[in-house]
């Protein structure tokens, strides 16, 4: 199929740590099981790096889903469990000013060989986006304008 | 305080250079290529801004492949390197090594997995697989334009290292280190060193003497320069980082002064389950743990010793525990802290509810009991019929067996026990020769040099073998009152195409798996990780197979996961190769993955600081600043883990971590959401 025929489909952002959720995709790869290719996984030292307005940039821009897959307490960073908890639920505030569903953003404790993890993780947010849709037909303001350094 | 002085991590201002990106993407012999459409890929990606070469080929990771990229650099003038490959954990240093030889900075190149995150997880979808190969090498191109040159982190090395563990392994590792002329410290948390080892008789598959083998080793260890030995001792505090580590390791009194052993030894009367012989015989709480043992004095243990006073000689002596403290300095850490056999359920397989059904290492414990000449007994009674059931706490399946407290099944092969196995049958046959033995296994494996022939040997023994699976196990009951055998083993033979059979004994001896020794706070202190099957976690189980993800800590023997004695020595010569070779130039290079404060976004307010949860990585100075006193963060890289907790916190932006910039993550999100008619019109 030509890529211009092709029905669009939403995009999930994976932020993996690399000492949890990318060795789990990349275990997961090793064992060849299928999900779907909508998922683009970045790799990242801890999500803790990242501030509220950098998912609701991401929304913004046409992600439709992000998820967290990090090493929670397993985490070789002291503050990655208490942090990126902290840090989401910051998101989630944010995102329900904005009007975006907050189920569009998920943290998942994913280990280095955490295979089952980590396909129910991407094909439950897939099933998700199927009943939800583009985040681009729900963000009711703003938020790049908002968001510092955007 | 600085008077006009540029903060010291503002970096050197730099002539804007042209971005030249050069893209290469990989067809992995066909693992990509043959789902990922890599021609159209690097088509695509080659319209994009700034790319000035964008490639495929059979196998970049080759020398030729290698060579077309060092070419590239030297003379197209690229200086952004863009590679799709495999994972990066399996070639990224093999291509940062590349781009250093053409002289470009090793940290101006980007790798994206396009095999283990694309071709092979979506074999079913080669148009959705070519779309994600293309967004995501986009975002490798949006995030290496961003990319500055960097120079790893030097910082001294500390010639010291750590051994924790003084079983076989760790009693290897120390040698070979100190013999490299590194200073060693050995912490043992028992008494003892030689570890499970001594607590064998005669060892596959050369039929040696394991604890005259162990003597040899720590006659030599004791005797090398450089070695120090902390037994009853263990490692209470960490800090530091790979080069530095300050560890505080605190030992338990011994107990006993040389002079008052033997009277002490003689008259003390309070007596426990001795662990030696898993708890088949009692010992005193005053213990040497078998004749020969090092260090040769007794020792008190204290976990059993009631405190109360021991008459000698008139006088009333309680026993004290005057722990020592010690802080070290260690430059590398190597883990060999072992195994534990694997204790069955109650129940499982009559477990400690028929009194005839013990463990291997007890029956090998019990046989060593036994003299030579004399029947083999278990309560009193002859044993004539015995089954050794193999897999026992191994090979698990989820569903079939009861999970473990954690909620798993152990569903790895311990892979000793199929031969410890048919070794100890056929020592019993040797010894007890009209004893009938029955060895009830899954699948043999008896995988390394020799075992196959003692797998012949015991076949030629007349040991006899039954074939069980592992979703039907045997089942172990007693025998109705008046028969002649006091336990029943019942299993279907799948040699005999699944007849169930019943086979009366005397004995039966559960084979059991090797577990992980319980060592949590080891796991907390040094933040590393563990498996599935949670022994503790190699780096790479093949590129980097000993060291762990946590630079500076090395593994060693059985507590990466199950080995016979020899894998734990190759284990642990490779561990010690490696902190040898970590350690040796007396520095060590860290990559410079820490954060970086722009100085003139950074106007002091500290959010970092308080974000930041290791100690001295982050700090507020004060500098000079046109005649005017500011507040400026600083990093000190040595403690910095890059973890970014200061990214997140800071609201100006002022800081990031090195290689890893929120700029970088925007510009790859937009890479990645770019609509379709960007996407086709670039792809036109
Ligand atoms: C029944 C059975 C029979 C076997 N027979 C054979 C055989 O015939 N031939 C063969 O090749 N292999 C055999 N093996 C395997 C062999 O026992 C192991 O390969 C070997 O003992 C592993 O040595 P290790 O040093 O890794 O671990 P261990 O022997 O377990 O030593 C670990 C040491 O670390 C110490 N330790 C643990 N935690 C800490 C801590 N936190 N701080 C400080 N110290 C700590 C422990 O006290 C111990 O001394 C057998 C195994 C079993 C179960
Ligand atoms: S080595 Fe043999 S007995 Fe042990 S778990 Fe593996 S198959 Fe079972």
């Amino acid at each position: 199929m030509a890529h211009s025929d092709k029905p669009k489909q939403p995009k999930i952002l994976i932020l993996a740590t690399l000492a949890g959720g990318y060795a789990g995709a990349d275990a997961t790869g090793q064992v060849h099981l299928d999900y779907p290719a909508n998922t683009y996984i970045l790799p990242v030292m801890s999500p803790v790096m990242f501030p509220p307005e950098f998912f609701l940039r991401a929304f913004e821009r046409g992600i439709d889903a992000i998820i967290i897959m990090y090493s929670g307490t397993d985490s070789p960073y002291k503050v990655e469990a208490d942090g990126t908890a902290s840090l989401v639920n910051r998101t989630y505030t944010l995102m329900k000013t904005r009007g975006i569903d907050i189920r569009r953003l998920r943290l998942a404790a994913i280990c280095t060989v955490c295979v089952k993890p980590f396909l129910k993780e991407v094909n439950q947010m897939a099933d998700l986006l199927k009943g939800i849709g583009f985040v681009k037909d729900e963000i009711t303001a703003p938020a790049a304008a908002q968001a510092k350094g955007a | 305080m600085p008077e006009n002085t540029p903060n010291p991590e503002s970096p050197a201002p730099v002539e804007p250079e042209e971005i030249r990106v050069g893209v290469y993407t990989c067809h992995c012999g066909g693992n990509i290529s043959h789902v990922v459409q890599c021609e159209r890929v690097a088509k695509m990606v080659g319209k994009l801004a700034n790319v000035a070469v964008s490639r495929t080929d059979p196998s970049f990771c080759s020398d030729a492949g290698q060579a077309i990229i060092e070419q590239d650099i030297k003379e197209l003038g690229i200086n952004r390197v863009v590679i799709g490959a495999c994972a990066p954990s399996l070639h990224e240093q093999t291509f940062r090594g590349a781009v250093t030889r053409a002289g470009l900075n090793p940290y101006l190149y980007h790798h994206v997995g396009l095999r283990e995150q694309d071709s092979w997880v979506h074999a079913s979808d080669e148009e959705g697989a070519t779309e994600k190969a293309m967004r995501l090498m986009a975002a490798g191109v949006a995030k290496a334009r961003l990319l500055d040159p960097l120079d790893p982190i030097r910082l001294g090395a500390e010639k010291q290292a750590l051994v924790i563990g003084g079983g076989v392994a760790g009693l290897r590792a120390a040698l070979d280190i100190a013999r490299q002329g590194i200073r060693v410290t050995l912490v043992e948390k028992s008494p003892f060193l030689g570890g499970r080892m001594a607590q064998l008789e005669s060892i596959f598959p050369t039929d040696e003497k394991p604890r005259q083998l162990l003597h040899d080793l720590i006659q030599a260890v004791t005797a090398q320069v450089g070695i120090t030995i902390f037994t009853q001792a263990e490692v209470t505090g960490v800090s530091g980082y790979v080069g530095n580590f300050s560890i505080q390791v605190t030992q338990h009194a011994r107990g006993v002064s040389p002079e008052m052993a033997e009277a002490l030894t003689a008259a003390c009367t309070q007596e426990t389950p001795d662990p030696f012989n898993y708890s088949l015989t009692r010992r005193k709480v005053i213990y040497q743990p078998y004749p020969g043992c090092y260090p040769a004095a007794p020792a008190v243990d204290w976990q059993h010793y009631d405190g109360q006073p021991i008459q000698v000689n008139g006088k009333s002596i309680v026993l004290q525990d005057d722990a020592l403290v010690h802080e070290l300095i260690a430059g590398a850490i190597v883990l060999a802290t072992g195994f534990d056999p694997y204790e069955p359920r109650q129940g499982e397989y009559g477990y400690g509810e028929l009194s005839q059904v013990i463990t291997l290492p007890q029956l090998i414990r019990h046989m060593a009991l036994v003299k030579n000449g004399e029947t083999l007994t278990w309560n009193g009674h002859p044993v004539r019929s015995a089954a050794i059931i193999h897999c026992v706490g191994s090979r698990e399946l989820d569903g079939v067996h009861e999970p473990q407290a954690d909620g798993q099944v152990n569903n790895y092969c311990s892979r000793v026990c199929c031969t410890a196995s048919l070794h100890t049958a056929l020592e019993m046959r040797q010894r007890f020769p009209r004893l009938n033995i029955y060895e009830l296994y899954q699948d043999i494996r008896a995988y390394g040099r020799g075992h196959e022939e003692i797998y012949r040997h015991t076949q030629n023994a007349a040991v006899r073998f039954v074939r069980y699976h592992g979703d039907d196990g045997p089942k172990v009951i007693a025998a109705p009152k008046g028969d002649p055998y006091p336990v029943l083993v019942q299993v279907k033979d799948y040699l005999t195409y699944g007849e169930e059979i019943e086979i009366p004994v005397d004995l039966v001896v559960l084979a059991v798996g090797m577990m992980p020794r319980q060592v949590d706070d080891l796991v907390n202190m040094l933040k590393i990780s563990r498996g599935a099957d949670r022994f503790l976690l190699e780096a790479h189980p093949k590129l980097r197979p000993v060291e762990m993800a946590v630079r500076g800590i090395i593994l060693a023997g059985t507590a990466q996961g199950p080995m016979n004695i020899q894998e734990s020595l190759a284990a642990a010569s490779a561990a010690a190769a490696k902190a040898a070779s970590l350690l040796s130039l007396g520095k060590v290079e860290l990559p410079p993955f820490v954060a970086r404060v722009d100085p003139a976004k950074c106007n002091g307010n500290g959010a970092c600081v308080t974000a930041c949860l290791e100690e001295g990585a982050i700090a507020l100075q004060t500098f000079v600043e046109n005649g005017v006193e500011v507040q400026r963060a600083v990093v000190t890289p040595a403690n910095c883990t890059g973890c970014g907790a200061c990214v997140g916190a800071c609201p100006n932006r002022a800081i990031d971590v090195q290689a890893w910039t929120l700029a970088q993550y925007d510009a790859m999100v937009d890479a990645i959401a770019m609509d379709w008619p960007e996407l086709v019109e670039v792809e036109k």
